[in-house]
């Protein structure tokens, strides 16, 4: 059980990390779109100078608080004090990232990555239910190894 | 027209922003799992309700919107159940609870061995 404890924060930050990641797959696939877009004729041309400044401007501001929004949950993940806080946090990154997601379809007006993003959000649910079937299960096994009724002393 | 689109855009990206910042900030600020729980859940669900909102109005496509609302609705569907059962499971885990907390009726209910 103990040993369980150190593996699972461990699995947790490592999934972070490979979840923190795919920011930088999208900006690399966009600056790929972007370069196979130019080839083509852009429907986009007849964009206002306030859609210009929400692509040019504003997404990559949300990009940024949204990151650092990433590395709070990171903090908390590695600082919670209970197994719930670590899950949490691995759930709110998931929920993140689909919001990164989203802001990346802003700024490529295309729905390249929308997949993604409902893939993350359900892997996110999944492993949030499964992670807290484990910790609400693991008590009542600590209570039957542990807790066993003490022998009766005769009166 | 493409304006009132595009300023709709900029509003609700604002407003999911918001959201997500505050869910974040009361995840890494409130004292005990049950808070962060709560902080963490709600405001991140209406923070992803503004950025797929922004998606759909500024790119407006039909891939775009029926993506989007489907992740919207589950997100709307799944987050609650599992913040829920998380609550529960730490609850049932016996996590520490805040010293302001005045009243716990699922220990009154269901009291731990």
């Amino acid at each position: 059980m103990t040993r369980l404890r150190l593996v699972i924060p461990t699995l947790l930050t490592l999934s972070t990390l490979v979840l923190c990641s795919a920011p930088a797959y999208a900006a690399k696939a966009a600056q790929a779109a972007q370069t196979v877009g130019e080839n083509m004729p852009s429907h986009h041309d007849d964009r206002t100078a306030l859609g210009q400044f929400i692509v040019d401007v504003a997404a990559p501001i949300c990009v940024a608080v949204l990151l650092i929004a990433v590395c709070l949950c990171i903090y908390r993940m590695i600082r919670g004090p209970h197994l719930a806080d670590r899950v949490l946090a691995g759930d709110t990154i998931a929920i993140l990232v689909v919001g990164i997601v989203a802001v990346f379809s802003v700024m490529l007006e295309s729905d390249l990555f929308f997949d993604a993003a409902l893939v993350v959000a359900i892997i996110g649910f999944a492993s949030t239910v499964a992670f807290s079937q484990y910790i609400g299960a693991k008590r009542k096994t600590d209570d039957t190894t542990t807790n066993t009724p003490p022998p009766e002393t005769p009166a | 027209m493409n304006w009132v689109l595009d300023i709709l855009a900029l509003i609700s990206l604002a407003f999911g922003l918001f959201f997500m910042m505050v869910g974040a900030l009361g995840l890494v600020r409130l004292p005990d799992v049950y808070h962060r729980i709560h902080a963490a859940s709600k405001a991140t669900t209406l923070g992803l309700l503004g950025l797929l909102l922004a998606a759909v109005l500024h790119v407006g496509t039909f891939g775009v919107a029926t993506k989007a609302l489907l992740t919207i609705v589950f997100a709307f569907v799944a987050t609650p159940i599992g913040s829920h059962m998380l609550a529960k499971a730490a609850h049932r885990d016996g996590a520490e609870q805040w010293s302001g907390t005045l009243a716990d009726d699922l220990a009154e209910d269901h009291p731990t061995p």
